[in-house]
């Protein structure tokens, strides 16, 4: 339990949870102010999607990960448990807002967007560093949303964000890409950085 | 001070946010060229679209640059020099707004040698709109900047990207039928092309470019102030730029929701007769149109009193506008492909010669008759009517082919008086029904 507690400190959880939190709070207040709908509609929901994920890339990485590889843990179903449990924490999260009065859904594109865009912040953790690990899922999923293609293969992969929640191609891709990033941070973990850059 | 700014130009998020903007920029434009292909003031109209993306994006650079003390471990530091904080900020500023700036006008750069060959009509007013579009970069990467350095946080960037473009998506519905308001705050709003003709009038874009100074002017006294009294002296600009704006935007419909600009719509004509004239926007085009117009020209001469000029159709929707109508000019419908040449020339030449070279723009009740339209159509052109709808009724065409028939089957000058006589018939808006069939004279 200790471990537990010391590892969610030196990760910042407990302002990253706030942050999560509060995002959804605040897309939850704006939609439930501004709509007479109770579907939330579906640009809203990538977006907060989107939010979510990037206000758990800051516990990608410790304050000093150089030390952290040192010890004599086996970190990478560590790691995977940490992937793991932020996806389910903002899915969780989304779906609790089913039985309320503006409702994030439908599940199933939730569950999607939230493990392809997880996955592929991990992704960007391993290779450019968790600080810089939301550039391609921010710039991704805005142009995704902006544009949104269907009817080709082709074009439904490089939009899967915004496809309707059936859409079994950008179910593929958003797989492909989730699980490939639980495998590459659960095994390489996020990327070396400079000392300077060593406070997140 | 210029050796500090080239040294934040090369260390900065600026080059990186060059190419990523670039990048995107470039990606968009060339996704979907017919859109801004007909000339100069389409291309700079669709960039300025293109800013609900890069936009948010701008705002997320300035963010990200604005973590750099934070996330070096050094604000501390920095706080305990002399060097007051402005001017310590002065070349960040510069850097990230050369870099927005250099990004956009490059994307536009990236495009001219596809259209230099065909585009001529070049007004002021599109420096004014690709200026107003990179000045709205550099008031979203500066307030990106300040905002970023109030909130120091990973989460702080992609946040405002995410806010930037729920913003601009939300603005147009938000002030219902206040579009003005809309116009005044989102750099991209009513940029869309809906006729090449499109523009932007000079009071719109000033009433743009004083907001969008204001807010650029409030990130830099944000970013730069030490205390909390000139933060909140900050919302100053910000407050008069837009009520100032809010003073200047013209309100009416003609400059808000359908601004065209009559000066692209006029028509300019070929050298030679018979004359061919195009809108200036598609001047370039001429030497395609010239051969096409003047074949449909000598297929109507056969007619009497044969229309002798040819005009672009100008007419546009919002507002609904159309050319006058007159006796002696053939309208023809000006389509532009992907690289900004002529294209359907075909279908151009088929309805000059369908519509007998007839306006009949304005006629009310029915609509003429389709077989004898048809049959005499097929007359000029020396040709068996086709039918070119596939949901039409067998029987239509059957009827034309009977009537083309019938005016084979005449003298060429009595069919030529019996077409000339559907002509006539058509631009009076008059029944055309049996004109063409009954005994020789």
């Amino acid at each position: 339990m200790r471990w537990l507690a010391l590892y969610l400190r030196s990760r910042r959880v407990p302002i990253a949870l706030a942050a999560v939190v509060g995002c959804a709070a605040v897309m939850w207040s704006l939609w439930s102010t501004f709509s007479n709908e109770r579907e939330v509609g579906v640009p809203m929901v990538i977006l907060t999607v989107l939010l979510l994920v990037a206000a758990v890339t800051a516990t990608l990485a410790g304050p000093d990960d150089a030390l952290e590889r040192t010890a004599a843990l086996s970190w990478p179903p560590r790691r995977a448990a940490h992937l793991l449990v932020a996806l389910a924490v903002v899915v969780g999260l989304l779906l609790a807002t089913l039985v309320t009065g503006a409702r994030f859904g439908p599940a199933w594109l939730v569950i999607r967007d939230a493990a392809g865009l997880l996955g592929l912040t991990a992704l960007g953790a391993v290779t450019i560093g968790a600080a810089r690990s939301w550039f391609l899922p921010l710039g991704w999923t805005l142009a995704s949303i902006v544009f949104p293609l269907s009817g080709v293969t082709s074009s439904e992969i490089l939009t899967w964000q915004s496809q309707v929640p059936g859409n079994k191609t950008a179910a593929v891709t958003a797989a492909l890409i989730g699980v490939g990033g639980l495998i590459a941070y659960a095994a390489a973990g996020p990327a070396r950085r400079a000392p300077a850059e060593a406070a997140l | 001070m210029n050796r500090i700014l080239g040294i934040e130009l090369r260390r900065s998020a600026a080059a990186g946010s060059v190419l990523m903007l670039l990048l995107a920029g470039v990606i968009m434009l060339y996704v979907a060229p017919r859109r801004w292909s007909p000339g100069w003031m389409p291309l700079v109209m669709i960039q300025r679209e293109y800013l609900v993306l890069l936009w948010p994006l701008s705002l997320a650079v300035g963010a990200w640059q604005s973590r750099r003390e934070h996330r070096s471990n050094v604000a501390e530091l920095f706080a305990s020099t002399a060097r007051p904080r402005a001017q310590r900020m002065l070349p960040t500023l510069a850097a990230l707004g050369i870099a927005v700036t250099c990004a956009y006008l490059a994307t536009a750069a990236v495009a001219v040698p596809w259209i230099i060959g065909t585009a001529r009509y070049l007004p002021a007013t599109a420096f004014v709109v690709a200026a107003v579009g990179a000045l709205a970069m550099i008031a979203a990467a500066w307030l990106g900047l300040a905002l970023g350095r109030l909130l120091p946080h990973v989460v702080t960037a992609p946040a405002l990207a995410v806010a930037g473009i729920g913003l601009l998506m939300v603005l147009p519905a938000a002030v219902r039928h206040r579009e003005w308001l809309a116009l005044i705050f989102s750099p991209m709003f009513g940029m869309g092309q809906y006729t090449d003709y499109q523009t932007v009038y000079g009071r719109v874009s000033a009433a743009q470019a004083i907001w969008l100074v204001a807010l650029a002017g409030a990130g830099a006294v944000l970013l730069a102030s030490d205390s909390w009294r000139t933060r909140v002296a900050a919302l100053l600009p910000a407050i008069l730029g837009a009520s100032l704006a809010i003073m200047v935007i013209p309100r009416d419909d003609k400059f808000v929701a359908t601004p065209i600009d009559p000066v692209a719509q006029e028509q300019v004509c070929a050298e030679g007769s018979p004359r061919v004239c195009v809108s200036r926007v598609h001047s370039g085009l001429l030497p395609e149109v010239v051969p096409v117009a003047r074949q449909a020209l000598a297929m109507l001469a056969k007619l009497p009193n044969p229309p002798t000029t040819a005009h672009e159709d100008t007419t546009t929707y919002y507002p609904a506008t159309s050319p006058p109508r007159q006796a002696d000019v053939v309208l023809m419908q000006i389509t532009v492909d992907d690289h900004g040449h002529l294209t359907h020339e075909a279908d151009m030449l088929r309805e000059m010669v369908a519509a007998l070279g007839a306006n009949t723009d304005g006629c009310s009740g029915p609509s003429p008759s389709v077989p004898v339209m048809r049959a005499a159509g097929s007359w000029l052109m020396g040709r068996e009517p086709v039918t070119d709808d596939s949901d039409e009724s067998a029987e239509v065409n059957a009827e034309a082919v009977k009537l083309w028939q019938g005016l084979q089957n005449l003298p060429e000058k009595e069919a030529a008086a019996r077409v000339g006589a559907v002509r006539q018939a058509a631009m009076a808006c008059a029944d055309l029904d049996g004109l063409l069939t009954g005994r020789a004279q």
